[in-house]
């Protein structure tokens, strides 16, 4: 299968074991979120895939091919960018592209690298050197320079950390756009509401181990869930509370913990029944952040 | 590995060489400096015989030959000990190695970008030495042996520089070491040529036919015996093969015996009463290069055999090992990571 397919990976630095079995699926046109805790193994994992690293053992295909004895096979279909922007100062963006267009072997690499500087919205900057752009640039510059030879695999570290919100949504759209298109990308991310919103599939990592394979339409309903109760005044909020699971209240409200969504139904019918003026009763964090946190330590 | 693999690498650093430092002023002053020590040693042949002495260029060229080959010896660790281990460290190096570039192009496109820097370096010296060769007694294919020689030379120098860029995590750590093996092959080799050559000392003795001019031509002359201590340099004389300032001097073609011509101007005007001293006989080159063979023979035998075939082909030997190894250590996916080094 093209793809991702990752089965018992293992990998070891010296007594260190940072990756100790992890299974992974990436289907072609879908958003794959890799999600745990920092020093799960996401990024070791990223490597292997990346034809970085030699896994320990386990069996690893990427676009069809064995990273390890097919590397150049899976370096012509897979596009990789690392936790650091990794780009050379002194080079313009669009020399910086023309150089990966040419190191991936592309004849026409000035064309591709013209393309990729309009849909990284860095034309007015092509000819500036690099050190003058800004972090989301930045960012930008090494996503397109993953993207130079259209790959059908496509794995990002962290491609999020330290962007502003305007920036993180249009990643968020060029990632699906790229997934509609057929690429099969995997996505290594802490910032759990974006990727609710953007990927297919989840999975959830910790301590070099996959604990959790799920669709992100099926997510498993956590045990208990934080829900937050604001009310136009707290006192009598407080003392219809009386009882249930509930932290000390803040500006935001009271933080109540429910087992399912019928308690919390109940909740707010008990609430309003017993004449509290209820202005707001939500979940706190999406459904991914509520899983995260029961599946990792 | 294909060349245009290994272009593609060279350009790109060359690009970024250029542009990080201050290159200008660099090779300005490398220029003036070369220039300045071929006009001050010309002026020095000007105290020899009130100026009058025959093939100034020959010391002119020495001197600046030898000081280009010092000066670039300092210059050329710079342009490689830091170059792999330091795109490790920015983060580029592995962004490099999952393009479809191989480990070879990365390796040998790093390489021919420095090596390329000091033959830059290299070409600048041409004036100077153009100059040398006006003032007399400088054949051409000395010019050219010397030149592709301090090429090849510096080439090795770069290989093992980069090869410790490859396999040393810290860029100090890489830069001191590659100056150490600079310090090496100059001062280590002369330094344990010399103190080799004391415990070569051996005791000898030599049995030779007497003389007894008294005795009748029928009866044998009895032999004598003699011995004593000696040195054998020819026994330890590869210690000092290695050492660039040898190679060089030993390589440079010695220059041409004096023409039948040449001698009968020379001895007319002797006889005349005009003094006439040649500063061919003050060629740094052919004298470093006759002392190196005298060590290289063996005691009894006439002319010593050159050192600098051997010298030269250690170490671009070394550099050719050391470029393949820095191939193995850019090859990925990497199965062993030394302790403490990022992948990216």
């Amino acid at each position: 299968m093209d793809g991702v397919v990752a089965h018992g990976v293992r990998r070891s630095f010296g007594p260190v074991e940072a990756v100790r079995g992890i299974d992974l699926t990436a289907r072609p046109g879908e958003v794959t979120a890799l999600v745990g805790p920092n020093g799960a193994g996401k990024t070791t994992l990223l490597l292997v895939l990346a034809t970085l690293l030699v896994p320990d053992s386990g069996t690893v295909s990427v676009a069809g091919f064995d990273p390890v004895t097919q590397a150049d096979e899976v370096r012509a279909r897979m596009g990789w960018a690392p936790d650091v922007f990794g780009l050379y100062d002194n080079l313009t963006s669009r020399e910086y592209l023309e150089f990966c267009g040419r190191a991936m072997k592309l004849a026409h690499y000035e064309t591709r690298a013209a393309e990729l500087l309009v849909q990284a919205r860095l034309v007015e900057k092509a000819d500036l050197p690099v050190h003058t752009l800004s972090r989301g640039q930045k960012q930008r510059l090494g996503l397109m320079r993953a993207l130079v030879h259209s790959p059908s695999v496509l794995l990002l570290d962290e491609p999020a950390a330290g962007l502003d919100p305007r920036s993180r949504v249009e990643l968020r759209e060029l990632l699906r756009l790229l997934a509609t298109r057929g690429c099969a990308v995997i996505v290594s991310s802490h910032l759990l509401a974006d990727l609710e919103e953007l990927a297919d599939t989840v999975v959830f990592v910790d301590q070099g181990v996959t604990v959790g394979e799920h669709r992100l339409d099926a997510l498993p309903a956590p045990a208990l869930r934080t829900w937050r109760v604001r009310a136009l005044t707290t006192p009598p909020l407080l003392k219809a509370l009386k009882g249930t699971d509930h932290d000390q209240p803040t500006a935001a409200g009271v933080d109540v913990r429910l087992p399912s969504d019928e308690a919390a139904a109940d909740l707010l019918a008990m609430l309003v029944g017993k004449g509290v003026r209820v202005v707001s009763c939500q979940p706190v964090g999406g459904q991914l952040e509520a899983t995260y946190l029961e599946l990792t330590q | 590995m294909t060349l245009q693999g290994i272009l593609t690498v060279a350009e790109q650093e060359f690009t970024i060489r250029i542009r990080a430092g201050r290159w200008r002023w660099l090779l300005g002053a490398w220029f003036g400096v070369l220039a300045l020590v071929a006009g001050l040693i010309r002026l020095a042949t000007q105290t020899v015989n009130g100026g009058k002495a025959l093939d100034k260029g020959v010391v002119v060229y020495g001197g600046l030959t030898l000081l280009v080959l010092g000066l670039a010896l300092l210059v050329v660790p710079t342009l490689s000990a830091q170059s792999v281990n330091g795109d490790r460290e920015r983060g580029t190096l592995a962004t490099l190695q999952v393009t479809r570039l191989t480990a070879g192009d990365i390796a040998l496109g790093k390489f021919a970008a420095a090596w390329g820097t000091s033959l830059v370096f290299l070409a600048l010296s041409l004036p100077p030495v153009l100059y040398a060769m006006t003032q007399g007694g400088v054949p051409f294919g000395r010019v050219v042996v010397v030149t592709v020689v301090v090429s090849l030379l510096l080439g090795s120098v770069i290989a093992i520089s980069l090869f410790l860029s490859s396999a040393l995590r810290r860029t100090t750590t890489s830069g001191v070491l590659a100056y150490l093996v600079v310090f090496a092959l100059t001062v280590g080799t002369t330094v344990t040529f010399v103190l080799a050559l004391a415990l070569s000392t051996e005791h000898y003795t030599q049995t030779v036919p007497g003389y007894c001019p008294q005795q009748s031509v029928t009866a044998p002359c009895p032999t004598e015996t003699f011995g004593g201590q000696r040195a054998r340099p020819d026994r330890v004389w590869w210690l000092l093969a290695p050492n660039p300032f040898v190679i060089l001097a030993d390589a440079a073609p010695q220059l041409p015996p004096e023409t039948a011509r040449e001698k009968q101007q020379r001895l007319a005007l002797e006889q005349r009463g005009v003094n006439v001293s040649n500063l061919r006989d003050s060629d740094p080159l052919g004298g470093l290069g006759r002392a190196v063979r005298s060590a290289h023979k063996a005691p009894g035998s006439s002319a010593g055999s050159p050192v600098w075939p051997w010298g030269l082909g250690f170490d671009v030997l070394v550099g050719g090992a050391a470029l393949w190894l820095t191939t193995r250590r850019l090859r990925t996916p990497t199965r062993d990571l030394p302790l403490g080094q990022r992948v990216a």
